[in-house]
């Protein structure tokens, strides 16, 4: 080993080293990216519904013209159940409440709270079904509420929301109102900051109310948001009935599957997507979770391109290494067959010396033997370095003579 | 060489050095660096309890049988006098009109105007004829009639004085009943003393119940008097009882105590009992007031019935005067004309009439006792086309409330529910029950429309109320916060907390256990399946949790 490092020339270690190097920032940033990707807590439902896979999750996102009603999601919900039973997809799980699906939608919009301290317009998310499902901000206090409990009366202040209106964020169980009619506290959730999420729309005060009560006292432009977490047999079978048998013209919605959205085939597809990604023609605003998605994909992207970059030089220093080497052979088959063969009747005789040689021998101390044998290697490897060192001057007062 | 080991010596030593106390602090705070890398749950404890899973829902009271108080006319109003909550007695004044005829009124009067030009010009031309015509003495004389033209003129002209003299005199005795109607009508209070005479009878009863209380009540202490003069009689001669004295005594003043109360509310009874007496006095002595004026009335109304019974005769004479010397000079044409203009005023002069019996006078009054549920006119605006002006919630009659549940909800109610009024601080009088349960008509097929009697003395129509209605609480063994509630795939489940001791301090992990879920209100939920009492059960967590993992309790 220490021959053949001694045998490299500056260049070579030089390009040894720096394909190292690329090879542990490949792997550094493969670290990253794996982390990056396991944090987007919201785009690993799949994972979360069903730990063995076959699941996944789709997410639609729709324009305004694209009308959808909650008649329609319900339609929707009939159809799938009929589907999977076709597709004999059934549950079986002995818990009497298993599902095989899981579904939520919801809609933006602005709606005004009050309370005796005072009032507020924030920006609101009218949910139905298990929206809390698949979105978890931090809970400070309470819990969350579905689309599907009793009463839709439920409202969930963000920290600013409830200092706003209460002065306090322990508000669980206390009453708000909104257009005159009141309405309770079920929870205080922690916004998620930072540059990233503001720009993504978290960038004020924020509640989630039923979308009963944001279609009934507040403002929104109906549903544009449905998510569902349903069985995935095939590749593709979830995102494809779902764009099929939603029934909404292609215009007016976007389709895509959360599951596979950060591996590495959908972040190098991204990459070829380069300078046409940012188009739209469609008239779809994204919720912040999906801006925030987006906003890691677009990350991720670039982080995947390092890394592509880190992976390619190492190997093409590998590959030319190969080639030159294969090139500058002296080496046949027929003479590696018979060096191996040299090597191997070699040993068989040094093995034979050994048995005859006996016991006579271990007496002759080799402890002694070998530190003159180390001795004499040191004086040479000394000798060796003096010599390098006398060389490197030579070359530089030659260097420096020329120059003049 | 020697200085070349020991120098390598050297560095190995320090390698091996810094490697220890590395390894060290790695020991030492292990578990601490590990505590930050997990994620911090808060827990609660797995607990029996009730579930009451209540409807909320907030509604507008409203009259169960309103009183919408109409006039006929579309007349502009002066200045309204109550406010929406206000509670009038039957005749209060609710709004002054402005003193312009109705719209109605005045078209009937500028017909009725028309008309009788109309009249006047057909009876000017049957007159013109008249005078004009070429009458043959043979056509009178064959009609067996002696007189001349200017004699029937004269005739006809003296039929027609009468007949105006005798319409002034109905307009006269008309315009007298309306005087006498105005009087009415100002005088401020009903003749209608009933509930003044209750007033005081109710008074008088209290005062002969609280007198022969009285009585009672100072015959028991003159019995008492007796009883201890005798007791003190007894222990004078040493024959008595102290105790039982004392006790006599301890009564007596009860009994006391019990006449001065007796006596002051004798003295408050006779109060009421004045006051609601004078009361009637000065209500009777409107009564007076009222029975001058309706004889008064009486006798115009009699008066106007003459006054027009001899207009009528007037009429006829003067018709049949007109017809009979159109019959003789053929002039039915003209006379038929006048009986026609005639029969039109009279058409329109009925209209005028019975618009103006019908006109409201100035003001509009509340018909019944109530209270104004809602007031449907303003100041310098004319009254609806419609015609009502107010609506009243009659006194004694109920009110009603109801909101739009889904069907889902109406399952959890049923009729006769009470309900329980949120902030019930406010309304501690108001009763709220459950009446009727039908589909909303917004949204039959997916609302059904709850509708709550509502009663109390603070209730008003148009009051929001808030309510919880709901089926009666049932206990349950095993209660978790709705925020331990978790699903997959697998079902619903609750993630418990597990721990396992270790040399270097207790470790936690979450663990799954599969639920059912009973029953659900607002914060919590019966579960059942492997759940025992007191388990630690994770709330929220700072991260997603998932079974089996180690997890950091949170402080508190």
């Amino acid at each position: 080993m220490k021959k053949w490092l001694r045998s490299l020339s500056g260049r070579q270690i030089k390009l040894g080293i720096s394909t190292v190097i690329s090879v542990i920032i490949f792997l550094a940033l493969t670290g990253v990216i794996a982390l990056l990707a396991g944090r987007q807590t919201e785009q690993q439902v799949a994972r979360r519904w069903d730990s063995e896979g076959g699941v996944a999750q789709v997410s639609c996102f729709f324009s305004p013209n694209a009308k959808i009603t909650q008649d329609s999601i319900e339609s929707f919900e009939h159809s799938l159940d009929n589907a999977l039973k076709e597709a004999s997809i059934e549950q079986d799980s002995p818990n009497p409440g298993a599902r095989l699906w899981a579904d939520a939608y919801s809609a933006d919009g602005t709606i005004t709270l009050s309370t005796d301290r005072g009032s507020i317009e924030a920006d609101a998310l009218g949910i139905g079904g298990d929206f809390f499902l698949f979105h978890q901000p931090l809970l400070l206090n309470g819990s969350y509420f579905s689309g599907n409990d009793l009463m839709q009366d439920y409202v969930i202040l963000d920290r600013d929301a409830s200092w706003q209106l209460f002065g306090s964020t322990d508000v669980v169980g206390m009453t708000v109102n909104i257009a005159g009619r009141p309405h309770m506290v079920i929870g205080v959730v922690e916004r998620p900051s930072g540059k990233l999420y503001e720009a993504a729309g978290l960038d004020g005060t924020r509640v989630f109310v039923s979308y009963e009560t944001l279609s009934a006292y507040g403002k929104s432009g109906g549903i544009n948001h449905f998510e569902i977490v349903m069985p995935n047999p095939v590749k593709q079978y979830a995102e494809n009935y779902v764009r099929e048998q939603l029934g909404t013209p292609e215009k007016e919605v976007e389709v895509l599957e959360n599951s596979s959205r950060y591996r590495i085939g959908k972040r190098l597809l991204l990459l070829f997507d380069f300078g046409t990604r940012s188009m739209n023609g469609k008239a779809i605003i994204y919720p912040y979770w999906e801006n925030v998605a987006r906003g890691y994909e677009d990350i991720l992207a670039l982080l995947t391109l390092f890394q592509m970059l880190f992976l390619i030089y190492p190997s093409g220093v590998v590959l030319v290494w190969i080639v030159i080497r294969w090139k500058n052979k002296t080496w046949t088959a027929r003479t590696v067959l018979a060096a191996l063969q040299d090597k191997w009747q070699r040993a068989g005789d040094r093995r034979r010396e050994q048995r005859k040689s006996g016991k006579g021998k271990e007496e002759k101390s080799w402890l002694d033997d070998d530190s003159e044998e180390k001795q004499k290697r040191r004086q040479q490897k000394q000798e060796e370095r003096r010599r390098r060192k006398l060389d490197r001057e030579f070359q530089a007062d030659r260097k420096k003579s020329g120059k003049r | 060489m020697d200085e070349n080991r020991s120098k390598r010596k050297e560095w190995v030593k320090n390698a091996a050095i810094v490697f220890l106390i590395i390894l060290l602090l790695l020991t030492f705070f292990s578990n601490t660096i590990q505590n930050y890398s997990l994620p911090e749950v808060a827990t609660q404890y797995v607990e029996s309890g009730s579930i009451t899973a209540k409807i909320r829902g907030m509604g507008v009271v409203e009259s169960g049988d309103p009183y919408n108080v109409k006039i006929k006319e579309v007349r502009e109003v002066a200045s309204v006098e109550v406010k929406v909550g206000d509670k009038v007695e039957a005749g209060q004044v609710l709004c002054t009109l402005t003193e312009a005829d109705s719209q109605q009124l005045d078209q009937a009067k500028t017909d009725l105007e028309q008309k009788q030009q109309a009249l006047e010009t057909a009876q000017f031309n049957f007159e013109k004829q008249l005078l004009t015509g070429n009458y043959e003495v043979s056509i009178m004389q064959n009609a067996g009639d002696t007189g001349t033209v200017s004699g029937y003129l004269s005739q006809i002209y003296s039929a027609k004085n009468e007949m105006e003299a005798a319409q002034t005199k109905v307009d006269e005795w008309n315009t007298v009943i309306a005087n006498i109607d105005m009087q009415l009508a100002y005088n401020p209070y009903s003749a209608d003393v009933s509930k003044e005479t209750k007033a005081v009878n109710e008074a008088q009863a209290e005062l002969n119940v609280i007198e022969n209380d009285l009585t009672g009540a100072r015959n028991w202490l003159t019995s008492l008097d007796a009883q201890i003069e005798q007791e003190k009689a007894a222990i004078s001669v040493s024959s008595g009882d102290a105790s039982r004295l004392d006790n006599l005594l301890s009564q007596r003043l009860t009994a006391n105590q019990n006449v001065i109360g007796l006596e002051s509310r004798q003295r408050s009874a006779e109060q009421n009992l004045k006051n609601a007496q004078a009361a009637l006095d000065a209500k009777k002595g409107t009564a007076d007031l009222d029975n001058t004026l309706n004889q008064q009335k009486a006798f115009a109304q009699l008066s106007l019935g003459n006054a027009q019974a001899y207009f009528e005769l007037k009429k006829t004479a003067y018709d049949d005067l007109i017809k009979n010397i159109g019959d003789t000079y053929a002039l039915s044409e003209l006379t038929d004309a006048i009986a026609n203009a005639q029969k039109d005023v009279e058409e329109a002069q009925a209209k005028v009439d019975k618009l103006t019996s019908d006109a409201m006078g100035g003001e509009i009054t509340a018909p019944i006792s109530g209270l104004i549920t809602s007031i449907n006119v303003k100041s310098g605006v004319e009254t609806p086309s419609d015609g009502i002006v107010f609506t009243m919630q009659p006194e004694g009659k109920g009110y009603t409330m109801s909101f739009s549940v889904t069907n889902q909800q109406a399952t959890r109610v049923s009729v006769g529910d009470p309900a329980e009024l949120v902030n019930a601080w406010r309304n501690d009088d108001i009763q709220v029950t459950l009446a009727s349960i039908k589909p909303d008509p917004n949204n039959p097929g997916q609302n059904k429309l709850l509708t709550f009697d509502v009663t109390g003395e603070s209730v008003i129509a148009g009051q929001s109320l808030n309510v919880t209605v709901g089926s009666k609480s049932a206990n349950y063994d095993y209660l978790v916060p709705n925020s331990a509630i978790r699903e997959d795939s697998n079902g619903k489940f609750i993630l418990v907390i597990t721990s396992k001791s270790s040399p270097i301090g207790t470790r936690y992990f979450a663990s799954r256990v599969d639920v059912e879920v009973l029953a659900s209100d607002d914060t919590k939920s019966a579960v059942s399946g492997a759940v025992e009492s007191y388990m630690y059960v994770i709330t929220t967590s700072t991260k997603p949790v998932e079974a089996g993992k180690q997890v950091r309790l949170a402080n508190n």
